[in-house]
C-alpha cells in the first residue's frame, strides 16, 4: 500500500506492505538507519521517533499508521548547517556518548521533551527518558547534555 | 505478501461497519502497544486491523451532566494532561503516569488498557474505583457495564465480536473526595506492575470517613472494589490501628479470591502495606 507522510520536514510516499512496523518502513523502505531495532516491545528505545509531536516507539507503530502524519527521526535533527545541533554537540562535550547504539533514541527523547517543556528540571529529564535504556553511561552524562542545552536555548532567545 | 490488512476507520460508524464485515477477521488497532508486541510473536488471529486511533469522537474528555466521558482512544498521556481529570479523577491521572515510559504512554489508550485485560494493566484500578462504565458499540445496539464486569479473567472479557469500547462513563465523585494511587514494580519506570492500589476517600466534620472506595491491581485475575474493607472504614475515624487493620483485611480478602499461590508470600506482606498507606493517602492526606 501507499503510505504517504512528512517525513522530516519533507513530504515521502512510500509503497510498502501493510503489516511491517514505522521501525522497518524507516531503515528498510527508506534507508533511514540512525533509529534502531532493540528490543522490538517497546521496552528499549533505541528505535524512538517523534510521531506528530510526541515521542513514541516505531517498534510498536504499524508503518501505515504514519500515513498523514509528521514523522521526525533522528536524521532530521541537524544544525542549521547540516552538523550536529547544540543538543548533539553537547552530548559530544559532556561525553554523553559510549558504544552509541541507544543514542538517536536519547537525542530524539530529549528533543521531544524540550518541545514540550522548554525548561525542564533534572527529574523531569529523567522522567523524559525513563524509556531510553543505556548500558554504558549510567544516564548522568545524558541527562546533564540535555540540561546544558535546555540552558543555553534559553539563553540565546 | 502481507500476513494482514490495514484500514484507517474515519468515524465509530465506520469502525464497525469494517469490523462487522463477514469473511475478514477484523480487530481494532489504535495505540498499538499491544497488538505490535503480538503480532511479532505469534501468526496474527486476524486478516485486517482497523485503526481506530484518530477517530474524533474516541478522543474527547468532557462533562456531560453529572458525569465524565473519557473516548476510549484517548491516551495515557492526554487523560493525565486533562485538566479535567486532574480535577476529578486524580487516581487515574497518576496511574497513567506510571504506564511503561513517555513513548508507551504517548502511544496506549484506555480502551486498550481495558480489552487486553492484563491482571497488572495499571489503569484497572483506579477505572474500578471510579466505577467507570465502559460503552460498547456494534451494529446491533449499544451496551453498558461496569469495567470490572467487563473483565472475566486476566486477558479476557466480555468484548463480542464486531463490539467496539468506544467509550467510558463514570459519575463525577462528590466534591472533597481525594485520590491516591501507589504502585510497586521493579523499577520506578517501564515496569509490570507486582502490585497496584487505588484509593479514594473524604472524612466529614467529625473526622469520620464518609466516603471509601478501594480497587487493587495486579492482585486477582478479575479486578473489583473491596468492599468489605470499605465497610470496615465508613463512618470511622481513620486511625493507625483502623488502617492496619484494613490493610490486614485487604490481605485476607485477596487470598480468600487467589487461595495460597507461589506469590503470596510476598502479595500477602506487600498487600497490607500497599492498602495501608494508599488509604491512608486518601483519607488523612
Amino acid at each position: 500500500m501507499l503510505i504517504e507522510f512528512i517525513l522530516n520536514h519533507k513530504p515521502v510516499a512510500v509503497e510498502a506492505p501493510a503489516d511491517i512496523t514505522l521501525l522497518t518502513l524507516l531503515r528498510d523502505y527508506l534507508n533511514l538507519t540512525g533509529a534502531k531495532e532493540g528490543c522490538s516491545v517497546g521496552e528499549c528505545g533505541a528505535c524512538s521517533v517523534i510521531m506528530d509531536g510526541r515521542l513514541v516507539n516505531s517498534c510498536l507503530v504499524l508503518a501505515p499508521q504514519a500515513g498523514g502524519s509528521e514523522i521526525i527521526t533522528i536524521e532530521g535533527v541537524r544544525g542549521p548547517d547540516g552538523g550536529p545541533n547544540d543538543m548533539q554537540e553537547n552530548f559530544i562535550t559532556y561525553g554523553a556518548v559510549q558504544c552509541g547504539i541507544c543514542i538517536p533514541g536519547m537525542v530524539v527523547a530529549g528533543e521531544a521533551l524540550l518541545l514540550h517543556n522548554p525548561h525542564p528540571t533534572r527529574a523531569e529529564i529523567r522522567t523524559a527518558l525513563a524509556g531510553n535504556l543505556c548500558r554504558c553511561t549510567g544516564y548522568q552524562q545524558i541527562v546533564d547534555a540535555i540540561e546544558a542545552t535546555a540552558r543555553g536555548r534559553t539563553v540565546d532567545l | 505478501m502481507p500476513r494482514f490488512d490495514y484500514v484507517r476507520a474515519g468515524s465509530v460508524h465506520e469502525a464497525l461497519k469494517l469490523l462487522a464485515e463477514p469473511g475478514l477477521a477484523s480487530r481494532p488497532l489504535a495505540g498499538g502497544t499491544d497488538v505490535l508486541v503480538y503480532v511479532r510473536h505469534e501468526k496474527p488471529p486476524f486478516d485486517r486491523l482497523i485503526d481506530i486511533s484518530r477517530v474524533p469522537e474516541m478522543k474527547v474528555v468532557e462533562r456531560r451532566g453529572d458525569e465524565i466521558i473519557i473516548g476510549g482512544a484517548v491516551t495515557f498521556t492526554e487523560a493525565a494532561e486533562s485538566a479535567l481529570l486532574q480535577q476529578v479523577a486524580g487516581c487515574l491521572v497518576e496511574a497513567c503516569l506510571t504506564v511503561g515510559g513517555p513513548a508507551i504512554r504517548n502511544a496506549g489508550t484506555l480502551a486498550g488498557n481495558v480489552v487486553n485485560a492484563a491482571a497488572c494493566a495499571d489503569s484497572l484500578p483506579p477505572l474500578v474505583c471510579l466505577d467507570m462504565v465502559a460503552h460498547l458499540r456494534s451494529l446491533a445496539g449499544e451496551r453498558s457495564l461496569l469495567v470490572s464486569e467487563l473483565i472475566q479473567g486476566a486477558n479476557r472479557t466480555g468484548l463480542q465480536p464486531g463490539e467496539l469500547l468506544t467509550h467510558f462513563s463514570f459519575p463525577i465523585p462528590p466534591t472533597g473526595v481525594r485520590h491516591a494511587f501507589t504502585k510497586l514494580g521493579r523499577r520506578n519506570a517501564q515496569a509490570i506492575s507486582r502490585l497496584s492500589m487505588a484509593a479514594m476517600g473524604r472524612l466529614d466534620d467529625h473526622g469520620r470517613a464518609d466516603f471509601v472506595r478501594l480497587s487493587p491491581g495486579a492482585a486477582m485475575p478479575t479486578p473489583r472494589r473491596f468492599g468489605e474493607v470499605e465497610g470496615l472504614l465508613l463512618g470511622q475515624a481513620p486511625t493507625d490501628e483502623l488502617l492496619a487493620a484494613a490493610g490486614a483485611k485487604t490481605a485476607e480478602v485477596m487470598i480468600a479470591v487467589t487461595g495460597r499461590r507461589w506469590s503470596t508470600e510476598y502479595k500477602e506482606v506487600a498487600i497490607q502495606a500497599l492498602a495501608e498507606r494508599t488509604l491512608r493517602r486518601a483519607l488523612v492526606g
